[in-house]
């Protein structure tokens, strides 16, 4: 008998475990590689198991899909009870969902929605279960006054970067100038800057990844901003030969993260986001270092330059560094502080 | 290590060189108060977060007034009459503090923006709107209102003639209000705060009476009323301040 039962036994208890891949894969040891990693962070980076077919983002499709507002009604409560109370930024991402997806009068029956409803239902199962940015399910970030239009590939533009329009707006001479901004991604602050310029100034978008030329093409263009912001498909200061020594600034928010720290982020940033974007390379530095070292045969006498770190230590590295080994080249360095009190920016001035 | 106490740390959005953030002092709070909030990073009221209709506090904007360094001792300083930037100045903006390092590494998109107007105490927030950027101009808009529902500025009713920014406020009907003074103005208008501010200034300085008011503004006391119940702040603030001088609500 007693055989019996343990031959029995693991025959009921394993064939579940391969009939759900998944689970099995979670109840087997980490790979050595991810040793490191918190309990949160997957063993590997996951491919997207998205790749909707309409990679337009939601809110500029047409609203051409009639929905009954019972069948609406409905969606919104099976949507709401896949996510529990105590998440309410998820309640809010339903309410953005569903904003994004009407038409401009919601009232009326059926709802003219820009996705069929199977579409918005799969799209919010991406965001809860499979931790897609919420960005990225709906295509756009709504970033300062701006609805930037983003897909994966580009860096989701973060609020903390918002500042970074505002301080170089402040700079005198900052309507007439000519800028750059590196590693432009989904062209965010390019087209803020832009808005603010005068009938001279212009902005130098810069980016190595295709995606990001794309993205940062649609958002200039939607913003009808394509006469001040000239789009350059290239490597850092690489496609700005022609402008040495003529640019009023420099801005940049380049990869930052120490590839060390990779794997520990949160999983809607580190599965879903481009590495590109995000990976620094050794304490995060690399680009950053190579920007500095860029900087004084791009900007003219008297430029301006703002950096996005990592923050605090990063921050204070940078500054040190510049106002020591580049002294002769720069003045006014100094970390600026973002809105959670981490010194963000690096910011100064080429003499 | 001793050159980065020399780094020049600036601080964006700037503020004023005092910004050792003093932490308000939280006072038992009158209406069912939500927990106490705190400031710099803070957690918002869970009647507020945990709301899928709508993340607006329901007083509309989770204002609270700080109490002793707080409302009233603003006497005849217009801030109302100041421009956004010069009242921003005037403020602590408080933020959804990351608890991690921020910036590249997180994708939340929590924007919520609380200030705290330092003359007065008063707190605004707002955590609805998409970008932090438009977070911050909702705040600084409920802070007008909360401002002009909360600062009282003594009146003498002596020599007493209506402002222009309450006389727009008015219905057409009132007899003191000139032909010069435009269409009446309405509670979704941006300028219905500094009408309303002047007009509870009145209605403090007459006792909470509203036909002493309604005499003053030209108006019968039917239509004096209408106007107050016609916005739900202003008849909030206006039965607060009838219930602490001993008069009935207005229905």
């Amino acid at each position: 008998m007693a055989t019996l039962s343990l031959s029995s036994r693991p025959l009921t208890f394993l064939r579940p475990n391969r009939a759900k891949p998944p689970l099995h894969r979670l109840l087997r040891p980490k790979p050595l590689a991810s040793s490191s990693a918190s309990a949160l962070t997957p063993p590997t980076p996951r491919p997207d198991p998205t790749d909707t077919p309409d990679p337009t983002p939601l809110f500029l499709r047409p609203a051409c899909h009639p929905a009954p507002a019972a069948a609406l009604a409905a969606f919104r409560r099976r949507a709401a009870a896949l996510v529990p109370p105590s998440a309410p930024h998820l309640h809010r991402h339903l309410r953005w969902l569903l904003s994004d997806a009407a038409a401009a009068d919601p009232s009326s029956d059926p709802a003219l929605l820009r996705a069929p409803l199977d579409d918005l239902e799969a799209m919010w199962a991406h965001h809860v279960r499979g931790r897609r940015p919420f960005q990225y399910v709906v295509g756009n970030e709504h970033w300062r006054d701006l609805v930037v239009a983003v897909r994966e590939g580009v860096l989701i533009p973060r609020p903390e970067t918002e500042a970074v329009v505002d301080m170089v707006t402040k700079v005198e001479g900052f309507a007439d100038g000519w800028w750059a901004d590196l590693g432009t991604g989904s062209g965010a602050i390019a087209v803020a800057v832009a808005r603010e310029l005068g009938a001279d100034g212009r902005v130098f978008a810069v980016d190595v990844s295709e995606v990001a030329v794309e993205v940062a093409t649609l958002n200039v263009q939607r913003y009808g901003v394509q006469g001040k912001v000239e789009i350059r498909h290239g490597s850092w200061f690489e496609p700005l030969q022609d402008v040495k020594g003529k640019l009023m600034g420099v801005i940049s928010n380049p990869p930052y993260i120490p590839t060390d720290d990779l794997p520990g982020l949160q999983p809607e940033v580190g599965w879903h986001e481009p590495k590109l974007a995000l990976d620094g390379g050794k304490e995060g530095l690399e680009h950053l270092l190579h920007l500095c070292e860029g900087l004084s045969s791009v900007l003219k006498p008297g430029g301006f330059f703002v950096f996005e770190t990592n923050g605090n230590k990063q921050s204070e590295f940078l500054v040190d560094l510049i106002s020591t080994k580049w002294s002769s080249s720069f003045h006014n360095v100094e970390a600026v502080l973002d809105f959670a009190e981490i010194k963000r920016f690096v910011t100064g001035y080429r003499r | 290590m001793a050159r980065a106490l020399l780094l020049r740390v600036a601080r964006y959005p700037p503020l004023p060189a005092s910004s050792a953030l003093p932490q308000p002092r939280l006072l038992p709070l009158r209406r069912h108060a939500p927990s106490p909030l705190r400031f710099g990073p803070f957690a918002l009221p869970p009647s507020s977060s945990a709301s899928t209709s709508s993340d607006a506090p329901s007083d509309g904007g989770g204002g609270r007034t700080g109490g002793e360094d707080g409302a009233g001792t603003g006497a005849r300083v217009d801030y109302l009459g100041m421009s956004d930037e010069e009242l921003m100045e005037q403020c602590e903006m408080g933020t959804f503090k990351a608890s991690g390092p921020g910036g590249q590494h997180r994708n939340k998109r929590e924007s919520a923006v609380r200030l705290k107007h330092r003359p007065t105490g008063i707190i605004a927030q707002a955590v609805e709107d998409r970008s932090q950027h438009m977070n911050r101009a909702s705040a600084l808009s409920r802070l007008r209102t909360l401002i002009a529902l909360k600062v009282r500025r003594p009146i003498n009713l002596e020599d007493y003639t209506p402002p222009v920014e309450l006389l727009q406020i008015l219905p057409l009907k009132s007899t003191v209000r000139g032909k010069d003074v435009g269409p009446q103005i309405g509670p979704n208008n941006s300028k219905f705060s500094p009408g309303m501010q002047a007009l509870l200034d009145l209605l403090f300085a007459v006792e909470g009476s509203v036909s002493d008011a309604a005499k003053i503004l030209g108006l019968s006391t039917g239509a004096l009323s209408r106007l107050i119940l016609s916005d739900d702040s202003l008849r909030t603030a206006a039965n607060e301040l009838r219930a602490s001088k001993g008069l009935k609500p207005l229905r």
